[in-house]
């Protein structure tokens, strides 16, 4: 029972930061139609800028944190207008090759900038974490798990309650439809690009005092991610949210009891159990029917 | 001007003798020359340049010393691109160049295997570091390793934990890449040998995120030591610190990974009172600390197993070349063959049949951050 416990909040803990980076898939997702292969290099990008911020600069930490999340809002929108943008008119399979281009163009910037050693960065708590019974809870992961929840209320008072959270949503739905109503298309999108590297880069910075910041850290976390999001229903913020955590909770189970070593397969078999059985995911829309 | 049959037929005689005219002068040049194939560009660049700096080192002691057969030697480098064909590519472009009378490999042991067949075809001497034991039992003769391989890892470990420290309950962990799984099977395969089969052989894919599971199962496996084969220093940072803070705190032996300057960096305070083997530390010999003083007073920075080793083989090279008085290919062989004792700033080189130099390792451990040297354990066969 005690291993249970200890794996539950692991399992949550992973799976909060696998459901951090499958939320910025899905804002862009919902609103341009195409999967962002660059999200997981958004995260690595910021966690790199809080190490030049906060350990190379030793400028205070909530002042590199925001500066970090400001950097990412710009490169978020340069990655729009250089990468979306020129290819807005064509199918999605330019647009994807496209980011997928981008993302190794990121992180082989960064490994020609900073090298290839990882390198460490502090989490925001003094106290690493606090024993709670039999189970140890990490306060970096109390911390992911808090955050994920906040976005969570965020991002449904945003997109239901907030005439901007409106008009993305319209954007998302219908560009055209949305452009008769008087919505600019593009500053929308501009700003959903702008908001998914936020959401990518507060994830990296999130996760660097776990996993160290690395210049694969990205692409390991985000094909974890996009698993989340097909899981969970492809456009969909909620399912992004539970489609992180199940499988977090499902491959740190399934490594306890069953195989470690075949970790990364469970993660895989239910993602590959999706597509077979619910392509559409827990909540989500047919992927069909988008791609 | 008219051109005449004759000078046709003389001009074509010259361009076709020209080459193998010129080759043939080179061979006869004022320099002994050795071939390196090495990461220039790639993810190991960073290293290319540390081991590009031991070999210099080396080479301009050997100089310094009245040269290769009274000649100055000369290194003659080519960029492997860190990548398997890079290195066959890097390769074969030395090969060609036929004035060249050894060479030095990888440190990778996916890019010697690459290689190594040019290498058989070639039928010249080639130094390498890479510590697969396969590398030297395939039936190439002409592959001389400068580092202690796989096999003696395991051994030392086994040795170390149980005899040293007395340690008998044993947890293995290891990553399920070709590395790991060849590491984990040697250290459980040692610890039989010793009486003491492992309670616990954990493997683990590379890049996992989070080791929870693992800690959990060498915690309920009631281990009292732990031994490790860890690819990536981020993977074992990330254990080390997880260990920890489930309360695992029992004595830990592993591969040169838990000394490595980057995870000593990374884990921090979880590293410390661990023990790890080094093919190179400072403080093991006269020779070692010698060559640790001379790369210091050169580069200004200290250096570790990626530059000792080209250090060591163009040494080694030398000397062989020196005794054999000749730089044909079976004499050389023979000659580095017939090296006993030799100092080397990774250990004394004594040469075996298969090429392998050297047949132990030092254990270190890491004295709150700092990396000490703690003893040599050697094997005979």
């Amino acid at each position: 029972m005690d291993l249970a416990l200890q794996l539950l909040f692991t399992g949550i803990g992973i799976g909060a930061v696998y459901a951090l980076v499958a939320l910025g898939f899905v804002l862009i997702f919902r609103a341009t139609n195409v999967v962002n292969f660059a999200q997981g290099e958004f995260s690595m990008v910021a966690a790199f800028l809080m190490v030049v911020f906060a350990v190379d600069l030793q400028w205070p930490y909530w002042l590199s944190f925001l500066l970090a999340l400001a950097g990412m809002a710009l490169l978020g929108a340069i990655f729009n207008l250089g990468v979306y943008y020129p290819l807005r008119h064509r199918t999605f399979l330019p647009v994807i090759i496209a980011t997928i281009g981008a993302s190794i163009l990121l992180a082989n910037s960064v490994l020609a900038i900073y090298g290839p050693q990882p390198q460490v960065l502090e989490g925001w708590f003094e106290t690493p974490g606090i024993q709670l019974g039999p189970v140890y809870l990490d306060s970096q992961y109390l911390l992911i798990i808090a955050v994920t929840m906040i976005l969570v209320v965020f991002n449904y008072w945003f997109f239901e309650h907030t005439m901007l959270g409106k008009k993305l949503q319209a954007t998302s739905q219908d560009k055209e439809m949305a452009s008769l109503l008087g919505i600019s298309v593009s500053t929308m999108i501009m700003i959903t690009f702008m908001y998914s590297a936020v959401l990518g880069g507060l994830a990296g910075i999130l996760v660097a005092p776990i996993l160290f910041v690395s210049i694969q850290m990205g692409s390991t976390i985000a094909l974890k991610a996009f698993a989340a999001t097909i899981i969970g229903g492809f456009g969909d913020v909620a399912g992004a949210i539970i489609g992180g955590l199940a499988l977090g909770i499902i491959e740190t189970f399934g490594a306890a009891y069953i195989s470690v070593p075949y970790k990364d397969g469970f993660a895989f078999l239910v993602l590959v159990l999706f597509l077979v059985f619910r392509p559409q995911g827990i909540f989500g829309e047919r992927v069909a029917e988008k791609a | 001007m008219k051109l005449t049959r004759r000078d046709f037929a003389a001009g074509l005689a010259v361009g076709i003798t020209a080459p193998y005219v010129i080759g043939s002068a080179r061979a006869q040049g004022a320099t002994i020359k050795i071939g390196m194939c090495v990461p220039v560009t790639g993810p190991a660049a960073e290293q290319g340049l540390w081991a590009q700096n031991g070999a210099k080192l080396a080479l301009a002691a050997v100089n310094k010393a009245g040269g290769i057969l009274g000649k100055q030697a000369e290194l003659v480098i080519e960029d492997d691109q860190t990548t398997n064909p890079g290195i066959v590519l890097a390769f074969s472009k030395l090969a060609a160049q036929r004035d060249i009378v050894g060479f030095l490999g990888s440190i990778r042991s996916t890019q010697v295997h690459a290689m190594a067949p040019d290498v058989l075809k070639l039928g010249k001497p080639v130094m390498i570091g890479g510590t697969d034991p396969a590398l030297t039992h395939m039936g190439n003769p002409w592959l001389f390793r400068f580092r202690p391989n796989d096999s003696y890892s395991g051994r030392v470990i086994a040795d170390y934990g149980v005899n040293t420290l007395g340690k008998k309950k044993w947890a293995i962990v290891h990553s399920t890449d070709a590395f790991g799984t060849a590491g984990g099977k040697a250290l459980a395969s040692a610890l039989e040998k010793l009486g003491t089969p492992a309670v616990l052989d954990q493997g683990y894919a590379n890049q996992s995120q989070d080791f929870t599971p693992v800690v959990l199962a060498v915690k309920q496996s009631g281990a009292d030591i732990l031994g490790t084969y860890f690819t990536f220093e981020n993977d074992l940072g990330i254990f080390a610190r997880q260990l920890r803070q489930l309360g695992v705190n029992i004595p830990w032996v592993g591969s040169p990974s838990v000394v490595a300057v980057s995870s000593t960096k990374l884990a921090g305070p979880a590293l410390y009172g661990t023990y790890g083997v080094a093919d190179y530390a400072e403080d093991s010999s006269e020779a070692s600390k010698a060559f640790g003083k001379a790369y210091r007073d050169a580069y200004k920075t200290a250096p570790d197993n990626q530059s000792a080793w080209p250090y060591d083989a163009v040494t080694v090279l030398a000397a062989a070349i020196n005794k054999a008085g000749s730089t044909d290919p079976t004499k050389i062989r023979e000659a580095i063959l017939s090296l006993k004792k030799f100092p080397g700033a990774e250990g004394e080189y004594n040469f075996d049949q298969n090429g392998d130099g050297l047949h132990g390792y030092n254990v270190v451990r890491n004295e709150k951050g700092k990396i000490v040297y703690d003893k040599h354990i050697d094997f005979d066969n």
